[in-house]
């Protein structure tokens, strides 16, 4: 999509993506939950930045922005146990960005997005079941299918407005 | 064209979704309560045959997590795992979602007992 940046602008780049994610992550965090019937519902504005690196940098700089936002964000928020969740979750739907980012045009980027968070939910539940040992968390999957759609939407068009803001600034 | 495709299975995934969690939310008209760790059963309690409410701890190395039981519900009311995802969920008295515990792998799910089918009956 654009020219690839190498060397300490791309290092430089790839740290100010990883800092700015981090910090909407643990900001999201210390918000209350947006429900408690149903856990883990959240907006998760971190991924704005997922999508946006997935498709203006290239999958691969997005899945070290992505591996270490996940990382740091376990070890700030002192859960560690987490980890293993947003990492399958996390890995999941980065497989998908990958996919969609050669099939959508740059105008529907956003629609990648919901497909992302249907994904990462996914994955978080399949690890959720080989902890507890019970395909009856797949219960949940339902919930977490509109909750993604919907939190998807929003993050989605969020990252199409950034992606067209930091064009037209580059102009 | 891809996009159409997308936008397609989206619409898709949420109607089955929005169907499921319909159908599954009716009310359960034997529920017996099955409360599993590792996947391993730890007691199953038929909740139309509870009296009087009470309520016992379960506990191994890794936590303990206090559960409550009432005539046709139940609920962990108290745990000292991080999250207190399991006491946030309160009371659940359906097929609907189980209550889950994941630092303690502690899980209580609601079967219907036999009348799972007319599910959306009552």
């Amino acid at each position: 999509m654009e020219r690839p940046v190498k060397g300490a602008g791309r290092i430089t780049r790839l740290a100010l993506l990883t800092a700015i994610a981090l910090t909407i992550f643990l900001a999201e965090a210390q918000l209350d939950p947006l429900t408690t019937a149903v856990p883990g519902v959240k907006l998760g504005l971190a991924n704005i930045v997922t999508v946006y690196a997935v498709f203006v940098l290239g999958s691969g700089d997005a899945l070290l922005v992505l591996s270490a936002r996940i990382f740091l964000g376990a070890v700030f928020s002192g859960q560690m146990m987490t980890l293993i969740y947003s990492a399958a979750g996390g890995f999941l739907s980065w497989c998908v960005l990958c996919l969609l980012r050669k099939a959508l045009t740059k105008k529907q980027i956003w629609l990648a997005s919901p497909a992302a968070a249907i994904f990462h939910n996914t994955g978080q539940l399949l690890a959720a079941a080989a902890v507890l040992r019970s395909w009856a968390v797949m219960a949940y999957l339902p919930y977490l299918v509109l909750a993604a759609l919907l939190a998807g939407l929003f993050t989605g068009i969020a990252a199409q407005a950034l992606i067209r803001r930091l064009d037209r600034i580059r102009k | 064209m891809k996009a159409k495709t997308i936008l397609l299975l989206l619409l898709a995934a949420a109607a089955l979704s929005a169907v499921y969690v319909l159908v599954r939310n009716g009310s359960t008209p034997s529920p017996v309560a099955r409360i599993t760790r590792d996947g391993v059963l730890v007691e199953e309690i038929n909740l139309n045959q509870v009296t009087k409410p009470y309520s016992f701890t379960l506990e191994d190395e890794s936590g303990t997590n206090t559960v409550q039981v009432e005539r046709g519900r139940i609920r962990v009311s108290g745990a000292n795992c991080p999250d207190q995802i399991c006491v946030g969920q309160g009371w659940i008295s359906n097929a609907g979602l189980p209550i889950v515990c994941l630092p303690h792998r502690l899980m209580i799910e609601i079967t219907g007992g036999g009348g799972e089918l007319d599910g959306a009956a009552g």
